[in-house]
């Protein structure tokens, strides 16, 4: 291989090393910034939906209290505007089944829910239930415990994934940043190797023949010098001694 | 000293290496996992800084002596360091200490690891993991020469400075059969052993990955419990018995296959180590069925992997021999010190070497009551030489301090002392696991960062039998 080839190949290699490393880590800075988007959309949206409905839930059971309390028109207020807001958070998180099996704690959730909504739903001013506490604390709001835990069970495992996701971003993270450290590492030992070499291979072989071509003008004698290799360098090394051969032999 | 030349042979390794790591990057793309880019990464710095010294150094046959033996310590430094970079790329667990820890665990097929979970590695990771047992098993270099192009006198010298020096007694033959028998036994073995493991209920690529670990000696496994996830007495037996073929001579393994008149049945050294092997399984055994199980199968079941994986520096697991006695531990310690024979891929002080050291005891005794008597140490009927009688007896001696001096500094690094001890011992052996923190169900990752760099000098120490590796650093030899 010739020299000029050589010095090409050191250079590519050394910027082989660098654009490689340069590219996975845009590649995964790129894929940061999806895994960043992907934990809102997948699972912060179903987070927050989960507290929307728990919040939901919080307010019905109050509007049924005041129900019991024989205060017909604020609680059926509230329990109006709870509804509402329940509806509002089951559905984004309806939508927004990314986890594998998270539907079938919303399906729970659901089913809980319209039993519950039962209670509440029929009339509790004026009949029997009005001032009953008792079936309050053993129905009514056992009931509302049941779909409470549902729900915050859809939102652990939501945090769940989500932290998962969090340290997935870590690993990431080090992923893009570590090619970039390795390729600096590499190139700065890749650069001294090829120092050497060229030292090695190319300017000490010329530094003996220039000695070498002057000690003949000053002696007359023929050096004898040889050269490793068989690139330009080898053959510059040969055909000076047979020049200098041939000119002592004149 | 000729660096240049040097280099070349270094990178001729790294290239093999990158071949592994390009074969890892493909079993990546194959099941589209994270490890991907790490592999292919790792692969082109390694492929990268493998062919440049070949495009600049021009090929020279003649290597000395102690080039070769640099050639050989620095390029399983070379190749430790490479083959830590997919580990450091992919980051999870893999800190630089920990990535180092695990190559070189990898390579010198120790099997230790700093994993809490290993089932979280992609594929890829998984395959490069059990390809450093398969590279290091043999050696690196003899594994490169077996398929690098004729290097003429450099192969004989690369041979020489790679093997056990106690190996070549039974390799009467040229180097290029030498490797020719390596290779052969090395992949008849594996591919041997993953078919049965195959057809024993394992998938294609644990059977693979965990015969590259048995006859490695190595004992990574793809499984957090290691061989106990199967829980199937079938796998055991297959991955005992290879694990006991592998602790044996491969020249005398060629020398049975082929049908020669000195194969393992006559051979004294296999003898005995079968005999230790079985007292060993007697002994646990017994004392197993008192302490800790009520049937005897379930103790002979257990004892005997145990005894075998650790006697063999495999260290698979198929139980947490934890609970177990401090007899058992005992036995076991003793087979971690000791380990199989030379010329196999086992680490250790090795058979020989006790057979060796008994019988200069014996004449030594013989000398006390017959001064001027002559007596010499045979081994099959040849007469061991003097040199290597001392040899053989410094080489316990170096190793029982070195075990000592690394367990005191991991001891004064706050680590406890049967993890100490045992830790710096399965490191030295290559065997693996230990007791304490480092057990057969547990791992290295409690150890501080500076004990896992002295444990990984233990374990290039165990690899390149002690001798190699300290000549690097007395720099008077190379002059």
């Amino acid at each position: 291989m010739g020299i000029r080839l050589k010095i090409f190949t050191g250079f590519m290699i050394l910027a082989i090393m660098l654009l490689i490393a340069g590219f996975i880590s845009i590649h995964e800075f790129m894929n940061i910034g999806n895994y960043v988007q992907k934990l809102l959309d997948d699972n912060y949206r179903s987070i927050e939906a989960s507290g929307t409905m728990v919040e939901a839930l919080e307010r019905e059971d109050s509007g049924i209290l005041l129900l019991l309390m024989g205060n017909w028109e604020e609680g059926r207020k509230i329990l109006k505007e709870g509804d509402d807001l329940f509806n509002k958070g089951f559905s984004s998180a309806e939508n927004n089944l990314t986890i594998p099996g998270e539907h079938k704690y919303v399906e729970r959730i659901k089913q809980d829910y319209n039993i519950y909504k039962k209670t509440w739903e029929r009339p509790i001013v004026g009949t029997d239930k009005e001032g009953n506490f008792e079936w309050y604390y053993n129905k009514s709001h056992q009931m509302f415990l049941q779909i409470k835990e549902s729900v915050k069970q859809l939102m652990e495992i939501n945090q769940e994934t989500m932290y998962k996701t969090g340290s997935d971003l870590k690993n990431r993270s080090q992923r893009a940043v570590m090619p970039g450290i390795v390729a600096i590492i590499a190139a700065v030992v890749f650069t001294l190797l090829f120092n050497y070499f060229i030292n090695f291979y190319i300017a000490k072989p010329i530094v003996h023949l220039t000695r070498g071509i002057e000690e003949y003008n000053n002696t007359g004698e023929i050096f004898k010098f040889t050269s490793e290799t068989s690139d330009e360098i080898g053959r510059l090394t040969n055909a000076i001694k047979e020049m200098l051969q041939s000119l002592t032999y004149k | 000293m000729r660096a240049h030349t040097i280099s070349r042979y270094i990178g001729l390794v790294l290239l093999f290496n990158a071949v592994f790591l390009f074969i890892s990057f493909l079993v990546s793309l194959f099941n589209s996992d994270s490890a991907l880019y790490p592999l292919l990464y790792s692969f082109l710095i390694t492929f990268l800084f493998g062919i440049f010294p070949l495009i600049f150094v021009p090929k020279s046959d003649f290597i000395s002596k102690e080039e070769g033996f640099l050639i050989v310590i620095l390029s399983w430094l070379f190749v430790c360091l490479f083959g830590a970079l997919p580990f450091i790329l992919w980051g999870g667990e893999f800190s630089i200490t920990n990535a180092w820890f695990e190559s070189v665990s990898g390579y010198t097929t120790t099997g230790s690891s700093i994993l809490t979970d290993v089932e979280v590695l992609p594929k890829g990771l998984l395959f490069w993991r059990s390809a450093t047992h398969f590279i290091g098993g043999v050696g690196i270099i003899v594994l490169a020469l077996v398929v690098l192009p004729n290097l003429g006198h450099a192969r004989f010298v690369l041979l020489r400075s790679e093997l056990s020096t106690l190996a070549g007694t039974n390799f009467k033959y040229q180097t290029r059969k030498v490797l020719q028998i390596l290779l052969y036994v090395y992949c008849g073995l594996i591919l041997t052993e993953t078919v049965l493991l195959k057809i024993s209920g394992m998938n294609l690529f644990d059977a693979l990955l965990h015969s590259f670990g048995t006859i490695a000696t190595g004992g990574f496994s793809t499984k957090n419990l290691s061989i106990a996830y199967y829980n199937s007495p079938a796998i055991e037996i297959i991955i005992m018995i290879f694990m006991i073929l592998s602790g044996i001579h491969f020249g005398l393994l060629f020398a049975t296959i082929t049908g020669l008149s000195f194969n393992v049945f006559k051979s004294t050294v296999i003898r005995f180590y079968v005999f230790l092997m079985l007292t060993g399984i007697i002994l646990v055994s017994a004392d197993l069925y008192i302490n800790n199980f009520n049937s005897l199968f379930e103790s002979l079941r257990y004892s005997a992997f145990q005894v075998i994986s650790l006697g063999t520096s495999t260290g698979f697991a198929t139980t947490d021999s934890a609970n177990w006695s401090g007899f058992a531990h005992m036995i076991l310690i003793f087979f971690t010190f000791l380990c199989a024979c030379a010329g196999s891929t086992s680490g250790g002080i090795k058979v020989e070497r006790l057979i060796i050291f008994l019988k200069a005891i014996k004449n030594q005794v013989l000398l006390l009551h017959h001064p001027r008597g002559v007596f010499t140490i045979k081994l099959d009927s040849n007469t061991v030489e003097d040199d290597i009688v001392r040899n053989a007896l410094v080489f316990i001696v170096l190793y029982i301090i070195i075990v000592f001096l690394s367990s005191v500094v991991l001891a004064g690094f706050g680590v406890d002392s049967t993890t100490a001890l045992s830790a710096s011992a399965a490191t030295m052996g290559n065997v693996g696991p230990g007791f304490g923190e480092v057990g057969s169900m547990g791992n290295y990752s409690t150890i501080p960062d500076a004990g896992k760099w002295i444990l990984t000098a233990n374990m290039l120490l165990g690899r390149l039998e002690i001798y190699g590796f300290i000549s690097l650093f007395v720099l008077k030899t190379w002059r």
